[in-house]
């Protein structure tokens, strides 16, 4: 995943899910926001998961009875 | 008789049962005092004094034949703007829900009529529990009590500041990552965020599905334990209800002799460093502890940037799934701060959601084995005092600064209590942790705490 993200590639993001009505100052907030978010996702031991380690919601489709 | 405005639940509870406390006229005294001072606070977004006439009189009437419900009848309590009341506006303190009014009452707020409560009105908010202090919304943020310059916490800032400023003995709150026990803290109030499940969410406007908890804010321990009864049991209609049936307040004049107290330390000293004041109101907690008789060591868990980077993943995923058409079709009739921090989920991938949701088993487990060898644990819970209001920088520098949100991730019980104050008169707060169900523990803890600290027992002045 590229590492800095420009206002013009946030906007075609956010077209692409639909936020189309964002103004520029919304959009500078979405910059600011997807960058400490991915700093958020560099920061989780995904290395530590084993590939059986399920998650923490399990449906179970007796009502967990 | 204690100054009505100081008087605990439990307190309250015993004069109206004896008949020497007329719910009218404890009632009257609040609407009162809020009406004196609440426009300085913004605690209530919907102050309600005609509702809260009309259930003081019929909570009289009852007590007067013999028909006393328990300990909150005829106890003045409030909600948070995200908890439903039929007939009145659930607003989440933002304009796209300015006029949306309740058909139903949440399932707490039915348990609160039920026990006899005297509903005094709705509580400021962030804006739907995320974004706050906010001054670009229909209502003011709410202030702290205890100098208004400054910061309540929140996102449950009105029901801190309103228990704080002594206008209710308890309000509801919700906690996701911290917004039960942020203005507990800031407020020098208690605040618990229960086990997960353990208080259904049914009728309370979700924040994260997974992480969202509704919990008390009282004055004492003893209070939150009691509401925590009054408001816990299984609701078939949450997909989350837990069926547990323990009480919170079975054990709470049990003291601390004995009991195996584990520091996280690290969360507050390495993990991040918190004000030395904080520090300092902590580390005479555990002494504290220690010298009425319990074993006090220090215990290593996860890093604190862990458990919260798996926190706010899951949160702004799922915070975003709820909130995406109204950002899609309405993005400028949100404040700014709640705009910025719901879109932080725009762009988490399904990967990333799901690789955060099997951390969280792991993590989660592994601090749950923890017990093993301890009883609770104690931790910071703001690593600051409480900042400026009118701070941008300092808010959004505190904001991230907390160690609250791992227990939203373990799903266990963790209270926030007083542990002194600043030289500058601003109230410190720790938290008591625990493995799930396990509040009577908790609450021992912690009224242990309080009984040989009398924290509780000092009050802002209002003037």
């Amino acid at each position: 995943m590229k590492d800095d993200l420009t206002i013009e590639e946030v906007r075609r993001m956010a077209a692409e899910i639909g936020l189309t009505r964002l103004s520029d100052e919304h959009l500078q907030q979405l910059l600011r926001a997807t960058t400490m978010a991915r700093a958020r996702r560099a920061a989780l031991p995904i290395a530590t998961l084993a590939p059986a380690d399920e998650p923490a919601h399990v449906f179970r489709p007796d009502g967990g009875q | 008789m204690t100054d009505l405005a100081w008087l605990t639940v439990a307190e309250a509870a015993e004069l109206l049962r004896a008949k020497r406390l007329s719910p009218v006229e404890y009632t009257k005294a609040l609407i009162a005092r809020i009406e004196r001072h609440d426009g300085k606070l913004n605690a209530f977004l919907r102050f309600t004094p005609e509702i809260a006439l009309e259930d003081a009189r019929r909570a009289e009437a009852e007590i007067a034949r013999g028909g006393w419900r328990g300990p909150l009848h005829g106890v003045p309590y409030g909600l948070k703007d995200i908890i439903d009341y039929t007939g009145l506006p659930t607003t989440g303190h933002s304009k796209i829900l300015e006029d949306n009014i309740a058909v139903a009452d949440a399932h707490v707020t039915a348990k609160l009529k039920a026990a006899g409560g005297v509903f005094m009105g709705k509580l400021s908010t962030h804006e739907f529990a995320i974004g706050g202090p906010s001054f670009d919304l229909p209502w003011p943020p709410a202030r702290n009590p205890w100098n208004r310059d400054h910061f309540c916490g929140g996102s449950s800032s009105g029901s801190g500041a309103a228990t704080a400023a002594g206008f209710l003995p308890v309000a509801i709150g919700s906690d996701t990552g911290g917004s039960v026990r942020n203005p507990a803290s800031m407020c020098g109030v208690v605040g618990i965020k229960p086990t997960y499940g353990l208080v259904s969410r049914r009728g309370v406007f979700p924040l994260s599905f997974s992480l969202d908890h509704i919990g008390p804010l009282t004055r004492t321990a003893r209070d939150s334990a009691l509401m925590l009864d009054l408001i816990a049991g299984h609701d078939p209609l949450d997909p989350g209800s837990s069926e547990s049936t323990a009480r919170s307040s079975a054990e709470l004049d049990r003291g601390v002799k004995g009991l195996r107290v584990g520091v996280i330390r690290h969360f507050y000293t390495r993990d991040m460093e918190a004000d030395p004041e904080v520090t300092a109101g902590i580390d005479a907690a555990a002494k504290k502890l220690a010298d009425l008789g319990a074993k006090v060591s220090e215990i290593e868990t996860a890093p604190l940037g862990e458990y919260i980077a798996c926190n706010r993943t899951i949160m702004t995923s799922e915070a975003f799934a709820i909130h995406e058409k109204w950002l899609r079709d309405r993005p400028q009739d949100y404040g700014a701060l709640a705009r910025g921090r719901l879109m932080a989920g725009a762009f988490v991938r399904a990967a990333d959601y799901v690789n955060a949701t099997r951390l969280r088993r792991k993590m989660a487990d592994a601090f749950h084995a923890l017990f093993s060898g301890i009883d609770v644990a104690v931790t910071a819970s703001s690593m600051d005092p409480p900042c400026r209001i009118d701070d941008p920088k300092a808010v959004e520098y505190t904001y991230l600064r907390q160690a609250r949100a791992p227990f939203n991730l373990t799903g266990g019980p963790a209270l926030s209590v007083p542990v002194g104050f600043t030289e500058a008169g601003l109230p410190l707060a720790m938290q008591i942790v625990g493995k799930p169900f396990s509040e009577a523990l908790i609450y021992r803890v912690a009224n242990a705490h309080e009984r040989a600290t009398e924290w509780v027992n000092r009050h802002p002045s209002l003037a």
